[in-house]
């Protein structure tokens, strides 16, 4: 028989980094104990992982790191309930555990030979991180055309990979436009919605593929923008979520008619999503 | 496949000696009810009998079971074991085919290539599976060849015994069944008779399932239909109790949870149920399913479109828990061919 796939890896938070101002956002890098693990802990962008706390619970989480970014992994997480209220309260050096990979991943093979979109508000990035990271790698750039990127959070102070936002506005090769909502006394960049700011920026969609992630209420406005741009359903992918248990098809918990989210998903197009009943 | 015969009279007692040596799993009375519990040393099971309140569904998912165990060390909790417990070697005894059935349905979602639950599969492959053809049916409410069953289907059985009058046949039909035939030793081999009176009561038997649904044929209907009028009033009664959940031989959603008690924690899986609010609440306080009405048209849909789609078998068995046990009028028949109608 297979691993018990229900056993968490033993991981060790090597590093916390806080995003936010707020606090309540923070990143999570965690190494394997055990050298095999990490050889066999092969994901990929889009990903996640239930964490795995003994005595409290587990939380599915998307997975934040790429995987060109080697022995370590990285979540992004929010302060929300029990288990993540407890791994909030956590230090570096402490041991918990994880399992996973889990779910599909974002359509890498899809993308290849395509510009790509990538649309993000608020803390609703980390897998989009996942996948720009990845794309941009030395290894991969030529294997995607154009990238664009437009992420928007309300403040400036909740904008998350705040170091990184500045590497990738530096680089040539990727066009990003960051924004907020309501900028303060130090904020020079842009103000203004995710919806807004893909209209002005208006990417072609001929032979492109966005992806697109955030609160229901930015890709309900969104979405219109980038079908008026052409974009197909086709052509326009995002990430479910649904309350989760056991991540890999069997509690029943998290189906979207006849699929679920934690085996089939979380990553579907906006067509493969019409094809299912409208629960989520 | 060996065939043999048992006097009708012997056969508590041969089952009750195996319980000296094996784990045995077997209708008994208790109370006003007949239910599937563990043989003790000594007892006999029931061989006449309709069918049991429970499902046998629990010697493989049992209501809690623990996954794990850990204990608190200076590093934090620290895992102990992450075996499944100590899983012995067990007979499920008397089991009708409608019951086993549904274990074959429930390998579809516990033994799949990509995912393996080794809870579900350990007692599974360590039980035998003896099974109590329904030569009449046992119930009015009975309609297992409406959702691909029989009344004497031996599918997923290791030996199936029918009763002939006087005998039973016993026919062991897998390398599990042979090994119970050796041991309980010297049984009279089945003559060409017996298997003839057999064939007779196999169209017999299924001529008398009266109770007929039109369970393939709604297929089409809910493929198209998730949003109709049929769905404002059908779950008005429902009280959102979860008993069909825990009645139903195919239903396996489960709960993980932890629990500590001073330095030791452990991790368990407790039976759910679709029919809560609380199955599908997010943390962020959305839930997809906030209305009676959307639970129970997931959990119909569930057994009549989405187990098809995925694994080409309707998740229901015919067993008649339902209709039987549910505390209100609710009958699946009636809304199943009702929906045939529309
Ligand atoms: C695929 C996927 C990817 C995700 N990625 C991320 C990510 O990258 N970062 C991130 O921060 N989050 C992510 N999430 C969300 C994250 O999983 C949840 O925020 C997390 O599981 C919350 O767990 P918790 O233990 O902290 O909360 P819990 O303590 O489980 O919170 C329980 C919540 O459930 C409800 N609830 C539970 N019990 C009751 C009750 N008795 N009565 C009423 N309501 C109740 C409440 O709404 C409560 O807040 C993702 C989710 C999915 C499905
Ligand atoms: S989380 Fe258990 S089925 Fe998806």
């Amino acid at each position: 028989m297979q691993k018990n796939p229900y056993v968490p890896i033993p991981v060790d938070i090597a590093k916390i980094t806080t995003e936010v101002d707020t606090k309540d956002i923070k990143t999570f890098r965690f190494t394997f104990v055990n050298k095999e693990d990490e050889e066999n802990f092969k994901y990929l962008p889009g990903q996640f992982g239930e964490l795995s706390i003994l005595g409290k619970g587990e939380s599915p989480i998307g997975i934040a790191s790429s995987p060109t970014q080697k022995g370590y992994v990285e979540f992004t997480v929010q302060k929300a309930g029990v288990v993540t209220s407890t791994l909030h309260s956590l230090e570096e050096g402490a041991r918990m555990g994880i399992r996973g990979p889990l779910g599909n991943s974002w359509p890498l093979d899809y993308l290849e030979g395509k510009n790509i979109v990538i649309v993000g508000g608020g803390f609703a990035f980390t897998t989009l991180r996942s996948l720009l990271n990845y794309m941009i790698h030395e290894d991969n750039r030529k294997r995607f055309g154009e990238i664009t990127v437009v992420y928007g959070a309300r403040n400036p102070g909740l904008l998350i990979y705040k170091d990184e936002l500045k590497e990738w506005e530096k680089r040539d090769d990727v066009n990003t436009f960051i924004t907020v909502d309501k900028g303060d006394e130090g904020w020079k960049g842009r103000e203004g919605f995710v919806p807004t700011v893909c209209k002005e920026v208006a990417p072609s969609s001929k032979n492109a593929v966005t992806v697109i992630c955030g609160p229901p209420i930015m890709i309900r406005f969104t979405l219109p923008v980038f079908f008026e741009l052409g974009f197909s359903k086709e052509n326009i992918y995002t990430s479910l979520e649904m309350r989760m248990k056991c991540g890999i098809g069997k509690c029943g918990r998290c189906n979207v008619g006849e699929k679920y989210v934690c085996k089939d998903g979380p990553v579907f197009s906006l067509a493969q999503l019409d094809q299912l009943t409208p629960e989520y | 496949m060996e065939k043999r015969l048992i006097a009708k009279d012997a056969l508590a007692g041969i089952i009750k000696k195996l319980s000296e040596k094996m784990v045995v799993y077997a209708p008994v009375k208790d109370e006003d009810n007949i239910c599937f519990r563990v043989l003790e040393k000594g007892q006999e099971p029931l061989v006449n009998y309709a069918n049991t309140k429970n499902a046998p569904k629990n010697f493989f998912f049992p209501q809690t079971e623990t996954m794990m165990r850990y204990m608190r060390t200076e590093r934090g909790m620290e895992l102990k074991s992450a075996e499944a417990e100590d899983v012995p070697e067990a007979l499920l005894f008397g089991a009708r085919p409608c019951d086993v059935r549904s274990f074959v349905l429930l390998d579809n979602v516990f033994d799949q290539d990509e995912y393996q639950d080794p809870y579900y599969i350990d007692k599974r492959k360590k039980t035998t599976i003896v099974s109590l053809a329904c030569v009449t049916p046992p119930y009015s409410t009975c309609f297992c060849t409406s959702v691909g069953g029989h009344p004497m289907s031996s599918e997923g059985a290791d030996v199936l015994l029918t009763d002939l009058g006087g005998n039973y046949l016993a026919e062991f039909l897998t390398p599990k069944g042979e090994a119970l035939l050796s041991q309980i030793g010297d049984l009279a081999a089945a003559d060409e008779g017996a298997a003839a009176a057999k064939e007779e009561l196999v169209k017999k038997s299924e001529s008398e399932i009266k109770s007929k649904v039109a369970g393939s044929e709604i297929k089409p209907w809910l493929d198209e239909n998730f949003e109709h009028p049929f769905w404002d009033t059908i779950h008005k009664s429902c009280l959102a109790c979860g008993t069909c959940t825990y009645l139903c031989p195919t239903c396996h959603c489960f709960d993980i949870s932890d629990q500590v008690k001073g330095a030791d924690g452990k991790r368990i899986r407790a039976w759910d149920s679709c029919m809560y609010w609380l199955f599908t609440i997010e943390t962020s306080g959305h839930n997809p399913r906030t209305s009676q009405k959307q639970r129970w048209r997931q959990r119909l849909l569930h057994k009549f479109r989405y187990f098809v789609d995925n694994f080409g078998a309707i998740a229901c068995v015919g067993c008649g828990r339902g209709v039987l046990y549910w505390p209100v009028n609710i009958d699946i028949r009636k809304d199943v061919n009702d929906i045939s109608k529309l």
